[in-house]
Order: structure tokens, then C-alpha cells, then sequence
């Protein structure tokens, strides 16, 4: 599929939204009858940025 | 929990009877701050760290804190329930929903970057909220974006209407010919709600962060969305908006409008007028304009308040002032309203103090100490760390615009009101506590503070811009039609005060 016609087809679908962080976001776009499943999103390797580094070099997270 | 939660149990705080004043948040510096401010600080709340939760209220009886304790309960249970289809991972999302098509990413700015590389490689467009990306890892991420075809608006994007749908800070809007692509949010929201008060609307808009048009990330989103645009039939017509672009990327930009089939309506904000109209397209030198302009394509006229009204309401306003009170006072919610207030009013009544200036030497030394004439962006991090938007949270400027009434030299206090799906359900209604507040102790001292404001949004928002003016003006606030004119009137106040010290 070409570049330009990915975000028409994006322009001519029913939206259905991941929504990673506050669950707010994704009410307000439920709210207007937009598909939302929602991503619990948590820092990986509890935040630990050396542990992080680490995963990222051996093929990303 | 998330600083949105927060946001919910202080409203349910205040909307207790018996509870004077109240404030939740985690025990950040910044919540600490406005603790303090408040007059809410407590030994505990001194110590307490900034993974603890702290609540603190001034309430008439220990039962009636008690009751609003169990109140919060109540919205802390239902922050943790969840109504979605919940994933760990985006991986796992997009392998049981396969139809996922977009992303919209709130983490926090240093996750950012990678958590939007991961969704792009799903395939998904993504709206990137978090803010705090450093440029070259924002180049990265739309680069990627760009290679695979994806629309990546932001990072730092609060505005996006795809589909007739708001994301994050966007303002539900009427679909019509237009489509907007804007390195600023506010300015977006603002083209559009005018778009849509006069009947028309949006296609698309296609928000791209305001750093987009920075040397270093080169307006990657900035030209796929006009691309994007340009190639969308239902797009009869495009408007792009920014704050000054870099020179190189805005000949960028100007070759592709030249190149572009359909008519541009360019608000590029501080760049060269006569640079951009060899473009060929439509010179908008303001927001206000850039609507304007924009109606008059389709044959419509954008009425403003007359100067006349506005002198008339300026003259009504300074009745019944103490001879001390000259300066105003503006506490903003939005960036790039905070720019235009201050642009506007240092025509009238010179530079303007901000924690944001125009000027480096009218930086206040301290964001909480305003000095003469001063505006603030309360969207600015010394004052959200930790804490949600102003935009999303009315209770965040309260305090600040509480203390204005403190001072006896506060003549008027200038505000905008932004409305976007998540946000409170009636923000005009907690402000009005603030207002009421400042303007109290003003009378107290025997003078009067003239209020004035905009709303920015639309009578399609959940919370009714109309309806939200109407509560504004009903509690003597002058409500303009938009920010650029409620600057003016606050300047012609301030004008007239200092007419009157010099006679």
C-alpha cells in the first residue's frame, strides 16, 4: 500500500483507538462512539533505566 | 494514580457542602506549592513523599471532611474499575483487535518516543499527548512514521479531529470542506470552533506538535498533513497554522504550497507576510483573521465586538475602582492564547510581565509574584508538574487566579476558558468560585475587579460553550467572542485606569 493512501484509508474507516496512558482519554473518545481498548501502560523493567537500555539493545520493548 | 484522578476528587472535594477549600494531589514540589499557597500546608503533608497521595481540605468539621473522605472513596473506585478491553502490552491490543487503527499516547515524555516507535510498527497512526520529547528523538519517531505512511501528530499534540472524532484537547467539531494542519493546538481549536459557530466545520485536523516546525525535526508532519490533506477529497480547502516557523523549513513549506491543487489559507504567526504570500496562499496574520479568512471563502462574514462596545464596556468596567488599582492581571490556560494576549495588549499598554514573555526582560522572577502588568501560562511546567493541563483541570489556576485579588493594584484579571471532551463538566462554574474569591476581597477593600474572558469550543462540546459563556456572564464576567478581543478590552481597562492616575 502506498504512503498517501495508508492515512486515507485511516480517513475512510471507523476509527478503533488503542489508548495508552490515562483511562480519561479514552472515555472522552467513548463518549463519542469512537472503539477504544485501552493499554495499561507501566515503565519497563519497573523503570530501571539500565535494565531498559539493556532490553532496547536486545531488540526493543 | 494518574494526576487526571486528582483532577476528579478535588472537584468532588470542592462540591462538598461545608468544604471551604480544598486541594489533591501526589505530594509533588508543585502540589506542595499550592498547598502552601492555599494555606492548606500541614506538618504531614511537609514530610510526605512524592509517591503519597495527599488530600487536604479546610472544612467546617472533622464529619465533614469525614464525608467528603467517603465521597472520594467512591471516584478512587471507579478510576480503578475499568470498562475497556485492557492489554499489558500494544502488541497483544492490536493482535486481539486487528481493526486497531490509531494510537493516542499520554506517557510520560522520556517513554514516549519508544512507545510511539512500537505503535507505528503495528501499524498505527498514532497522537502523541506526552510532552517533553527531546527534538532528536521526536525526528526519529516521525521519521518512522514517515517511512511507513503513519500520520504521528505530536509529541506535544493536544489537538487532533479525525473522523468528526476529538482527541485529547480538541474540541468536537461539525464536519464541513476544511482541513487544518497546526503546529499549535489552540490555534486549531480556535480556527475550527469559528469554522463551526458560523455552520461550517472540518474534515480533518491534523495536529502536529509545536516543535514540529523546529530546524532539528524539519516539519515532517507539518508536510505528510498537507499531503494528507491534498489528497482527501472531502478537503475542499486547507489551513495550516503555526507559531514562527524555522526560516528553512518554512521555504519548505512555501514550495509545497505553492505546489499544492487546492487553496491555502496560511496563519503562520510571526513569519515574513510577504515571504509567505509568494506562496500563493491566503495571508491569515492572526488567529482571529485566520477564521475570518477562512469564512470568507465560503461566503460568510465573522462579526467581532466593535470597538465602540468594547469602549463602552471598558468605561462600565472602571466604575467604582480604587485610584491603586491599574494592571492587569492574566492567568491563561493555553500557550498560544498567552502569546496572543500579551502581542495584543503591548500595542495599548507596553510589555507585558509573563512567566513566558515576549521580551527576555519582562521574565517574572517568580511565576507566583506577578508584577505590574502580567500575564501567565499556568500550562507551563513549574506549575503542571505532576499535576494534569489547565485545559484538562480547571482547579490548577484557581489558586492563581485567587491571589490576583490579594493585590489592591490588580485592576482586571483576564482568562480563557478551554473546553475539550475529558475535561470537568462545567468549568466556567468552578472558576466562578475563583472569580467570586478575588473579586470579594477587591470589594472588601472598597474597589471592584472587571473580569474578562473567551471560551474556546463549541455548543457541540459536552460542556456547551454557549452555556459556559452564559454562566460566565451571568456572574459579571465580560465575556468576549475570542481571546484576541478580550485582550483588547483588558487593555483598554488598563488604558483608562492609567488615564485617570495621570490626570
Amino acid at each position: 500500500m502506498s504512503n498517501a493512501s495508508n492515512i486515507q484509508k485511516l480517513f475512510n474507516s471507523p476509527l478503533v483507538c488503542v489508548n495508552v496512558g490515562p483511562k480519561l482519554f479514552g472515555e472522552a473518545l467513548e463518549k463519542q462512539n469512537v472503539k477504544v481498548v485501552q493499554v495499561d501502560w507501566k515503565p519497563v523493567a519497573g523503570g530501571d533505566k539500565k535494565m531498559q537500555e539493556l532490553l532496547n539493545e536486545l531488540g526493543g520493548f | 494514580m494518574d494526576s487526571l484522578a486528582s483532577l476528579s476528587m478535588m472537584t468532588v472535594l470542592m462540591d462538598q457542602e461545608g468544604i471551604q477549600n480544598a486541594y489533591a494531589g501526589m505530594a509533588s514540589k508543585t502540589t506542595k506549592n499550592i498547598i502552601a499557597e492555599l494555606g492548606l500546608m500541614t506538618a504531614e503533608i511537609e514530610q510526605a513523599r512524592e509517591e503519597d497521595l495527599v488530600i487536604s481540605a479546610r472544612a467546617q468539621s472533622r464529619e465533614v471532611f469525614d464525608r467528603a473522605l467517603e465521597e472520594i472513596d467512591k471516584i478512587d473506585d471507579q478510576f480503578q474499575g475499568t470498562k475497556f478491553q485492557t492489554f499489558n502490552t500494544i502488541d497483544s491490543a492490536v493482535a486481539t483487535v486487528p481493526e486497531a487503527n490509531i494510537c493516542s499516547i499520554s506517557v510520560p515524555g522520556e517513554y514516549a518516543c519508544e512507545v510511539t516507535k512500537h505503535a507505528l510498527n503495528q501499524g498505527l497512526h498514532c497522537v502523541v499527548f506526552s510532552a517533553n520529547v527531546p527534538l532528536e528523538k521526536e525526528r526519529e519517531m516521525k521519521e518512522l512514521a514517515k517511512q511507513k505512511g503513519l500520520l504521528c501528530m505530536g509529541p506535544d499534540c493536544g489537538v487532533a479531529n479525525i473522523n468528526g472524532a476529538a482527541f485529547v484537547l480538541s474540541s468536537i467539531n461539525n464536519r464541513g470542506p476544511f482541513g487544518i494542519v497546526g503546529a499549535s493546538g489552540c490555534g486549531i481549536q480556535h480556527v475550527a470552533a469559528m469554522l463551526h459557530e458560523m455552520g461550517s466545520g472540518v474534515t480533518q485536523t491534523i495536529g502536529t506538535g509545536g516543535k514540529d516546525l523546529t530546524q532539528v525535526v524539519g516539519g515532517i508532519s507539518f508536510l505528510m498533513g498537507i499531503d494528507a490533506l491534498e489528497n482527501n477529497p472531502d478537503t475542499k480547502y486547507i489551513i495550516l497554522i503555526s507559531r514562527k516557523p524555522d526560516e528553512k523549513v518554512l521555504d519548505k513549506i512555501i514550495q509545497r504550497i505553492k505546489g499544492c491543487k487546492k487553496p491555502v489559507i496560511a496563519c503562520l504567526m510571526g513569519a515574513d507576510e510577504d515571504k509567505v504570500r509568494t506562496s500563493g496562499a491566503i495571508w491569515a496574520e492572526n488567529l482571529d483573521m485566520c477564521g475570518v479568512e477562512a469564512l470568507k471563502i465560503i461566503k460568510k462574514e465573522y462579526t467581532f465586538e466593535s470597538e465602540a462596545l468594547l469602549d463602552q464596556w471598558a468605561e462600565e468596567a472602571v466604575r467604582g475602582m480604587c485610584p491603586e488599582q491599574k494592571y492587569v492581571r492574566g492567568v491563561f490556560a493555553g500557550g498560544t492564547y498567552c502569546d496572543e494576549a500579551m502581542k495584543t495588549m503591548q500595542e495599548v499598554i507596553g510589555g507585558i510581565h509573563s512567566n513566558c514573555p515576549l521580551r527576555p526582560e519582562l521574565m517574572l522572577e517568580n511565576s507566583y509574584v506577578s508584577v505590574g502588568n502580567t500575564v501567565i501560562d499556568s500550562g507551563e511546567e513549574e506549575f503542571t508538574l505532576g499535576k494534569p493541563h489547565p485545559a484538562l483541570d480547571p482547579n490548577v489556576r484557581l489558586p492563581l487566579i485567587e491571589k490576583e485579588g490579594d493585590d489592591p493594584q490588580t485592576a482586571v484579571i483576564l482568562l480563557d476558558l478551554i473546553l475539550c471532551p475529558p475535561e470537568h463538566i462545567d468549568p466556567a462554574g468552578v472558576t466562578i468560585k475563583a472569580i467570586k474569591a478575588a473579586t470579594d476581597k477587591a470589594c472588601a477593600r472598597g474597589g471592584k475587579i472587571a473580569v474578562v474572558a473567551s471560551v474556546l469550543g463549541t455548543d457541540a462540546d459536552f460542556q456547551n460553550a454557549n452555556l459556559q459563556r452564559e454562566e460566565l456572564c451571568n456572574a459579571g464576567v465580560y465575556v468576549c467572542k475570542t481571546n484576541r478581543q478580550a485582550a483588547k478590552l483588558a487593555a483598554k481597562i488598563v488604558k483608562l485606569r492609567n488615564g485617570e492616575q495621570n490626570i
